[in-house]
C-alpha cells in the first residue's frame, strides 16, 4: 500500500493499544525519534479500561519528563476484546428483534446445518435473541423492492410498546433492538420508519440494511443481532475511556493546534489531548463514534491488528534503507518475492500463541473474507480472512484409542499451564473428543493429579527453550516435570521420552501446516512465493521447520512479536466498507453500473471527511461481486469498464473453465473507503559487522531429528543490525525463543528484524 | 505395535486434508445451489483396491456408498478383474488409464439415487524404489479419488428427478460406469447425450466440470504425497489409518455387553400401497465383532422408497461412526468388524428395476431410527430418541414467466425437523439430522430465482415429544407460487411416529398442507400435485422423540 503525505496531525505520539485475555499490550512511535517502545500490563477483565489508563498514565509520566510545559497530543488506535468477550461469553446487551411477519425463527433455524455430523449431542448456540424477543409485524417487499403489504403505523407502534412494557419472563428492559426485514436491502423504507421510531423511543437500534444491505436473511439477521448485542457494550466501555480521557471530536484531526488544553479528572493524564481510532477486523480503523453504533465491525480487530502489522513490516523491508550495506538487501529474486512480480507483497502470516495459531495470507492486500463465525454466530461484513486452529504452545499431548499420538486441541493454557511450570493440576475443562466408551478420552479424565504433557514440554526438554531463561528468566520451568510428563506418554508407545518430544512437535508441526496449507495452496498459492512472517509467543521455533515443509523460503521475526497486534494497529488506514445487492444482469452497461455505485462511494467519502480525512488522502475501491446466472457463489473483481471479460477470465482462472456467452449476474455492488493515514516513519539503524557473538551467551544441548548437538545460543535483544548467525542456533529473546535450523541462516536487519533463509536440506 | 504414532497422526492430516481441499475446490465451482448453497456433495480418497481411506466430513449417507462406485468403476474398466460383460465394451476392455474419470449413477452399478452422480478418478503414480533400469515406464495404478454431488436435475418424469415412481427408468436418466473423460479427453458423445437427457443442461454441464476439477486438485495432491513419502510409505499408512479405525470401532464393540438386540420401526408407506413398511434389525454383539441383520424387513415396493444396498452400509456406518466419538478418519476400517446382513429384494436391499430415489433419502433414515432403537437396549446412554426421521423432500417446479424470455425451473429442497432427546439434553429445534446435513436455500435467494413466494420459515412449537428431556421442534415452511407450478413430495413420518425413549413421548408427526383460499387441503406425504397461482404449500415436519418419563420444567418451554 502506497502511503502518501497527509495532513493527518503528524508530529503526535502514536499509540496502539491491545487488549487481550492476559495483556493489555502498548507500542508507542514517537516520531521525533523514529523509535519504538512497547510495553505489556496485565489486562483487567473486570474492568478492561482500568489496565488502559494505567498504561496511558506510564506513558504520559514518560513523555512529561521530557517536556513538561506543553500539552502531549496523542493519536490512539485501540482494538479491543470487549466486544468479543461480550459475544463469547453472551455477556451483551439485553437485545430484542423486529421482523417480518412468518421470519421471527430464522435466527433459530440458522441454516438448518449441525454443527458436527457425527455426534448425537451435536447442538447449535443458542440464538442471541430468545423467541419471546422477536416481534413480528405485517409487512412485505419483493425482491425488486416492490412494497407487496404496506406495513401500517400501528404495527411498528404495537411493536414498540411491547418492547416497552417487559412481561414477567423478562429480568431487565429491553435495551438494544434489531430491525431486519425481508428485501430491506431492495427497500429499506420499511426498515428506517420502524429504526427512526425506535431511536426516538430512546432504544439503541441496529437496522439490517444499514449494517450489511445484502441478501441471505440468516447471515444478515445474524450480523445485525450481534451488532445489536455487542454495540451497547463497547458503547458503555468507550464511554469509560472517554471519561478519562480527553478526546477530540470527530473531525478534529484535520486540524493539529489544539484550542484547549485538556481537562479530564485522571490526573496523570491532564497534560494529554488525544485522538482515538478504534481498531477493526478489516484491518482499518473508524471513530469512536462509528465504532459505537458499528461494534460488530471490530469482534476481531486483535487478529486484524497482527496481519496489518505483518503488512506494514513487509513494507518497511522491501524499501531498502541507504543504510543497508549490499548483502543485506533484497536480491532481485527476493524482491520479486516480496513483491509479488510487482504487484505487492506476498506473506504468510503465523501467528502461535498457547492455544491456538492464527494464520492468513497477504498478496499485496491482506485476505477479505464475508464468511466468518464468532462463537457459532455468521458475521458476514468483510473481515480480514484469519483461518484460526487449536494448536499452540500449551497445546495438550495424549494417546487416543486407536493408538495415535494426538496433540490439541485441549490446552493446558496459562492455568495450569504445561507440565513445567510445575503449577497444581486442575480438572480441565470440557469439549474434549470422546472415545469409544463416550467418555472423553483424554487421560486427565481417567487420572487427575499428574500434569499434562504439552508443546511447549517437548521443546523444553528437546533443549530449545532454556528452563532458566523463559520470559527473561521471570519464570523458572522445571524440565523434570517436562521429561516425567513425556515419559509417561512414551512408555505407553514404546518410545524414550525424547522420541516422543520429537513426536510432539512433529505433530503439532502437522497441524499447524495443514492449517498454512488451507490458507495458500488450496486457494492456489505456492508458498514459495511467500514469506513467512511469525509473530505471537511460541512461533519462533516452529517457524523454520514450517517454513523448510512447505519450501517456504524465508521466515521473517519481528522485534515485536509479542506485541505484533497493537503494533499493527499502528500503521492501520481508516477503512469504511460499503455493500449493496442489486441483482442487475450483465447485459448492464459501465454507467449504469457506475452510477449505482456514486451513492456507495459519495456516503464513503463523506463519512471518511467526518472522520477526518483530507480528500488527497482518500481512495475508493469499487468492486462488484458477479456469477454466472444459476450458480450461488459470486466472484468479487474491481470495477472496470471491461468488467465481463473480466469475470470471465477470473472465473477460468479460478475455477478452470468459463462461459463465453453465459448469462452474467451482478450481484452485489462494494465500496472500499481508505483514508490513508501515514505509517510511522521506524528510523533504520546503522547496519554493524555480521559477527554476532558478543549477543552468544552459551552453548548448550538440543535434540534435532538426526541426533544431539551442542549448539550456540543468543541473546535476541543483544543482536545487532547487520548481525549473522549460521544454523543450528537458538536466540532467545524475553518474549520469545527463535530456533534456527541446520544449514539455515538468520541476519538482522535495519529494522532489527530477525530474517531466517531457509537453506536446502531436505 | 507396526506403525508409528507419529507418523500415523501425521499422515491423517494429509490424508483429511486432501478430501477436504476437494471439497472446497467443488463447492466453489459448481452450479447447483444443491451443491453450493446446500453442500449436498461428498469427496473421499480410496487405496488400489478401492478402499476408501479418508472422506471430508460432507453427508453422512454417502459414507458407506462411495466405496461401491469405486468398485463399480473398478469391475467395469480395470481389465486384470475384467468380467465377462466387459467383452464387448471396447472402453472397458482398455482398462484404466491416467487421465479417466469414471461417470456413474446407476444405482444398481455403484450409485444410490439417480441425482446423485459420482465421478471416480483413477491416481496413477510413476513407479519409485526401483533403478531407473527396472522401471517399467509405465505409470501404476496407486489409488483412486472421488466425488459425488446431488445434481437439481438428471431428468425423469418430474422436475428435480425425485419422483414417486414406479420403475427406476422413470426416476431419470441412468448412468453406468462410462469414461466421461479418456485419457484426459471429455467423451463429448456420452456428454451430449447426457445433457440432452436433462432439464437444466448448462447448469449440469457446471456441475460436471466442477466435479472433475475437484477430482483433478484430489489427484494432483495425492501424487504430490506419494513424491515426497514414496510409494511404499503412503501405501503403508494408508494400511495403517484402515487398521486404526478398525482398533476404534473394536474397542466400542468390545465395551458394549454381547448380546442380540432387536427393533422394528416403520415407513408410513412406498407412495403407491397405503400400507406401512417394516424395517427390522437384529444387532447381535459379541466380543469385537458386530453383526447387524435386516432380515424379516419387508420387501422391495412398487414406489420408491427401496434402499439399494449402498444405502443400507451408509446408515449402518453412521450409526458406528457416531458411537466412536469425535475425530476419527471416515474410512473403510470403520465396517471390517461388523457383518451387515440385508436379503436382496428387500426394502434393505432392493433389485433392479426398483424405483429408488426415496431409499437414499427417506428410508436411509429409517435405518437408522431401527438401529438406534436397537442399540438403545445396550446403551441407553448414548442413543438419542428417534430424530424426525425424514427429509422432506420438496421439489416444485413449472415455467418462470417474470422475464420476457419464459424459463423451465426446478427447485428441490430438503427441510430439517426435530432432533430426538438425549438421556442428558433436550433435542435440538428445526435442523437437519442423521443422514443428512445440508444447508437450506434462503428465502431472498429462492424469490430471486423462482417465481416462489415463502411466506413462513418458523420453528414448529410443541411438536417435540415430551419427557424428562424434550424432542426438538419441526419447521413450518410455507410457499406461495405465483403462476401454475407441480409439487413432488417425498415426506415421511406423517403417520408413524419418531418414537420416544426410555418413557419419553413421542414427536407429533408431520403433515403437507395445501393453502388454497381459505380452504387447508391435506396432502399425502408422498405424490405429486398442481398447483395454481396463489397456492401455498405449507409443509410441516416432525418434531424429535423425547426421553425419560417426567415433567417438563418451566425452562424447557421456553425454546
Amino acid at each position: 500500500m502506497q502511503k502518501v503525505p497527509s495532513t493527518f496531525p503528524e508530529g503526535r505520539l502514536r499509540i496502539g493499544i491491545d487488549i487481550g485475555g492476559t495483556f493489555t499490550d502498548f507500542v508507542v512511535f514517537d516520531p521525533s525519534s523514529g523509535h519504538i517502545h512497547t510495553f505489556k500490563l496485565p489486562s483487567t477483565p473486570h474492568d478492561p479500561a482500568e489496565a488502559v489508563l494505567l498504561g496511558l498514565s506510564r506513558i504520559s509520566e514518560r513523555s512529561t519528563g521530557r517536556d513538561s510545559q506543553a500539552i502531549d497530543l496523542w493519536n490512539i488506535t485501540h482494538g479491543s476484546t470487549v466486544a468479543t468477550n461480550a459475544l463469547l461469553e453472551r455477556k451483551g446487551a439485553r437485545t430484542a428483534l423486529i421482523t417480518t411477519r412468518g421470519f421471527k425463527d430464522v435466527l433459530q433455524i440458522r441454516r438448518q446445518n449441525r454443527p458436527e455430523l457425527y455426534d448425537f449431542a451435536s447442538s447449535p448456540a443458542p440464538p442471541l435473541i430468545p423467541a419471546e424477543m422477536r416481534l413480528e409485524v405485517d409487512e412485505r417487499v419483493d425482491h425488486r423492492g416492490k412494497v407487496t403489504t404496506a406495513l401500517e403505523e400501528e404495527q411498528i407502534d404495537q411493536a414498540i410498546s411491547k418492547l416497552q412494557s417487559p412481561t414477567a419472563s423478562q429480568q431487565s428492559p429491553v435495551d438494544s433492538v434489531a430491525v431486519v426485514l425481508l428485501f430491506s436491502f431492495a427497500n429499506p423504507e420499511h426498515e428506517q420508519r420502524i429504526t427512526e421510531k425506535l431511536r426516538a423511543a430512546g432504544f439503541f437500534a441496529s437496522a439490517s440494511h444499514e449494517i450489511l444491505p445484502e441478501y441471505r436473511e440468516y447471515e444478515r439477521t445474524s450480523t445485525t443481532a450481534v451488532n445489536a448485542y455487542v454495540s451497547p457494550v463497547l458503547d458503555r466501555y468507550l464511554s469509560q475511556l472517554e471519561n478519562a480521557l480527553t478526546l477530540e471530536k470527530e473531525g478534529d484531526l484535520r486540524t493539529s493546534n489544539p484550542e484547549h488544553p485538556a481537562s479530564g479528572p485522571s490526573t496523570s493524564l491532564t497534560g494529554v489531548r488525544a485522538s482515538m481510532q478504534i481498531m477493526q477486523s478489516n484491518g482499518g480503523s473508524i471513530s469512536v463514534g462509528e465504532a459505537r453504533r458499528n461494534a460488530v465491525r471490530c469482534i476481531l480487530s486483535g487478529p486484524a491488528g497482527g496481519v496489518v502489522g505483518s503488512q506494514y513490516v513487509g513494507e518497511l523491508v522491501m524499501s531498502p534503507s541507504p543504510s543497508t550495506p549490499a548483502e543485506l538487501r533484497a536480491s532481485p529474486e527476493e524482491e520479486r518475492r516480496l513483491s509479488g512480480q510487482g504487484t505487492g507483497l506476498r506473506m504468510l502470516t503465523f501467528d502461535m500463541g498457547g492455544t491456538s495459531t492464527d494464520v492468513s495470507l497477504i498478496d499485496s492486500q491482506p485476505q477479505i473474507t464475508t464468511e466468518a463465525e464468532v462463537g457459532g454466530h455468521p458475521i458476514a461484513i468483510p473481515l480480514l480472512d484469519i483461518h484460526a486452529i487449536g494448536a499452540g504452545g500449551g497445546s495438550i499431548a495424549y494417546i487416543d484409542a486407536g493408538g495415535a499420538l494426538r496433540v490439541g486441541p485441549e490446552s493446558a493454557g496459562a492455568d495450569p499451564g504445561p507440565a513445567c511450570y510445575g503449577k497444581t493440576m486442575k480438572e480441565l475443562s470440557s469439549g474434549m473428543p470422546r472415545d469409544g466408551e463416550g467418555r472423553n478420552s483424554h487421560p486427565s479424565l481417567h487420572v487427575h493429579n499428574y500434569p499434562q504433557a504439552t508443546v511447549t514440554d517437548a521443546n523444553v526438554l528437546l533443549g530449545r527453550i532454556p528452563p532458566d531463561d523463559f520470559l527473561g528468566g521471570a519464570m523458572p520451568l522445571y524440565s523434570e516435570l517436562a521429561e516425567k510428563a513425556l515419559k509417561r506418554i512414551g512408555e505407553e508407545l514404546g518410545l524414550s521420552a525424547t522420541e516422543t518430544a520429537l513426536g510432539v512437535i512433529e505433530i503439532a508441526n502437522a497441524h499447524m501446516e495443514r492449517a498454512l496449507r488451507v490458507t495458500s495452496v488450496e486457494r492456489g498459492y505456492d508458498p514459495r512465493d511467500f514469506t513467512l512472517l511469525s509473530f505471537g509467543g511460541a512461533g519462533g521455533l516452529h517457524a523454520a521447520d514450517l517454513a523448510r515443509k512447505l519450501r517456504i523460503p524465508e521466515v521473517l521475526i519481528s522485534p515485536y512479536a509479542s506485541t505484533f497486534s497493537a503494533f499493527g494497529m499502528l500503521a492501520a488506514d481508516v477503512i469504511k466498507d460499503y455493500t449493496q445487492t442489486v441483482m442487475l444482469p450483465g447485459r448492464s452497461s459501465s454507467e449504469e453500473i457506475s452510477d449505482r455505485l456514486a451513492p456507495l462511494a459519495q456516503k464513503g467519502r463523506d463519512d471518511l471527511h467526518k472522520e477526518g480525512i483530507l480528500e488527497e488522502n482518500i481512495i475508493l475501491q469499487r468492486s462488484l461481486d458477479m456469477r454466472y446466472r444459476g450458480q450461488s457463489y459470486e466472484l468479487n473483481l474491481p470495477f472496470a469498464e471491461d468488467f465481463i471479460n473480466d469475470f470471465h477470465q477470473a472465473h477460468r482462472q479460478t475455477y478452470g473453465y468459463d462461459r463465453p456467452g453465459g448469462e452474467i449476474e451482478i450481484v452485489n455492488l462494494r465500496v472500499r473507503a481508505v483514508g490513508q493515514v501515514p505509517s510511522p516513519q521506524i528510523a533504520p539503524q546503522a547496519i554493524q559487522s555480521a559477527d554476532a557473538s558478543a549477543a552468544q551467551i552459551d552453548y548448550r544441548p538440543v535434540v534435532f531429528t538426526d541426533g544431539t548437538r551442542e549448539i550456540p545460543f543468543y541473546r535476541g535483544e543483544m543482536l545487532q543490525p547487520g548481525n549473522q548467525i549460521t544454523g543450528p542456533a537458538i536466540v532467545v529473546r524475553d518474549d520469545t525463543t527463535i530456533l534456527i535450523n541446520q544449514s539455515d541462516r538468520a541476519s538482522v536487519d535495519a529494522y532489527l528484524n530477525l530474517r531466517i533463509k531457509i537453506g536446502n536440506q531436505k | 505395535m507396526n506403525h508409528d504414532p507419529i507418523r500415523l497422526e501425521v499422515f491423517k492430516h494429509r490424508f483429511a486434508a486432501i478430501a477436504e481441499e476437494m471439497g472446497a475446490v467443488l463447492r466453489k465451482a459448481s452450479y447447483s445451489p444443491n451443491i453450493k448453497e446446500r453442500r449436498d456433495y461428498s469427496c473421499a480418497l480410496f487405496d488400489d483396491q478401492g478402499r476408501m481411506i479418508a472422506q471430508a466430513a460432507h453427508i453422512p449417507v454417502h459414507l458407506g456408498s462411495m466405496p461401491l462406485s469405486v468398485e463399480a468403476a473398478i469391475q467395469k474398466f480395470n481389465t486384470f478383474r475384467a468380467s465377462t460383460d466387459n467383452l464387448d465394451d471396447p472402453q472397458a476392455s482398455q482398462g484404466l488409464a491416467p487421465g479417466d474419470v469414471i461417470a456413474l449413477n446407476d444405482p444398481f452399478r455403484g450409485g444410490t439415487h439417480l441425482p446423485d452422480i459420482t465421478l471416480v478418478t483413477p491416481v496413477f503414480v510413476e513407479n519409485d524404489g526401483l533403478p531407473t533400469s527396472q522401471r517399467s515406464g509405465a505409470p501404476a495404478l496407486f489409488g483412486f479419488v472421488a466425488s459425488r454431488a446431488h445434481h437439481a436435475d438428471v431428468g425423469g418424469i418430474t422436475p428435480g428427478s425425485m419422483p414417486v415412481a414406479r420403475e427406476i427408468y422413470q426416476e431419470g436418466i441412468i448412468i453406468p460406469p462410462i469414461k466421461l473423460v479418456e485419457a484426459g479427453e471429455i467423451n463429448q458423445a456420452a456428454l451430449n447425450l447426457l445433457l440432452a437427457n436433462v432439464r437444466t443442461p448448462e447448469e449440469r454441464l457446471g456441475d460436471l466440470r466442477a466435479q472433475i476439477g475437484a477430482n483433478q486438485r484430489g489427484a494432483l495432491r495425492l501424487r504430490e504425497m506419494v513424491e515426497e513419502y514414496g510409494h511404499a510409505e503412503v501405501g503403508r499408512y494408508m494400511e495403517t489409518m484402515l487398521d486404526y479405525t478398525e482398533r476404534m470401532i473394536c474397542r466400542l464393540l468390545s465395551n458394549l455387553t454381547d448380546g442380540e438386540y432387536t427393533f422394528s420401526d416403520y415407513m408410513d408407506n412406498d407412495g403407491i400401497d397405503d400400507q406401512p413398511v417394516l424395517i427390522k434389525v437384529k444387532v447381535k454383539i459379541a466380543g469385537d465383532r458386530a453383526i447387524v441383520d435386516f432380515g424379516g424387513s419387508a420387501p422391495q415396493q412398487k414406489g420408491s422408497v427401496n434402499a439399494v444396498y449402498a444405502i443400507t452400509l451408509s446408515a449402518v456406518y453412521y450409526v458406528f461412526r457416531c458411537l466412536i466419538g469425535l475425530d476419527v478418519p471416515n474410512n473403510a476400517g470403520c465396517l471390517v468388524p461388523i457383518e451387515v446382513i440385508a436379503p436382496e429384494g428387500t426394502v434393505v436391499n432392493a433389485l433392479h428395476p426398483a424405483p429408488v430415489a426415496g431409499g437414499n433419502v427417506e428410508t436411509s433414515q429409517r435405518i437408522v431410527d431401527a438401529l438406534l432403537g436397537a442399540l438403545a437396549n445396550v446403551a441407553p446412554e448414548r442413543i438419542p430418541a428417534a430424530s424426525q426421521g425424514t427429509m422432506n423432500n420438496v421439489t416444485i417446479g413449472g415455467i418462470d414467466h417474470r422475464e420476457e424470455e419464459p424459463r423451465p425451473y426446478a427447485y428441490y429442497e430438503t427441510i430439517g425437523g426435530g432432533m430426538g432427546a438425549l438421556h442428558n439434553q433436550d433435542g435440538p429445534s428445526a435442523i437437519h439430522t442423521h443422514m443428512t446435513n445440508t444447508l437450506n436455500t434462503p428465502a431472498e435467494a429462492l424469490e430471486y430465482a423462482y417465481p416462489l413466494r415463502v411466506l413462513r420459515y418458523e420453528v414448529r412449537r410443541g411438536s417435540g415429544g415430551e419427557g424428562q428431556h424434550r424432542g426438538g421442534d419441526g419447521i413450518r415452511r410455507d410457499i406461495q407460487v405465483l403462476g401454475k407450478a407441480q409439487v413432488t413430495l417425498l415426506t415421511e413420518r406423517r403417520e408413524q411416529n419418531p418414537y420416544g425413549l426410555n418413557g419419553g413421548q413421542p414427536g407429533i408427526p408431520g403433515e403437507n398442507i395445501l393453502i388454497r383460499g381459505e380452504d387447508e387441503i391435506p396432502l399425502p406425504g408422498k405424490g405429486t400435485a398442481d398447483l395454481r397461482p396463489g397456492d401455498i404449500l405449507s409443509i410441516r415436519t416432525p418434531g424429535g422423540g423425547g426421553y425419560g418419563e417426567g415433567q417438563i420444567q418451566a425452562k424447557d418451554l421456553v425454546k
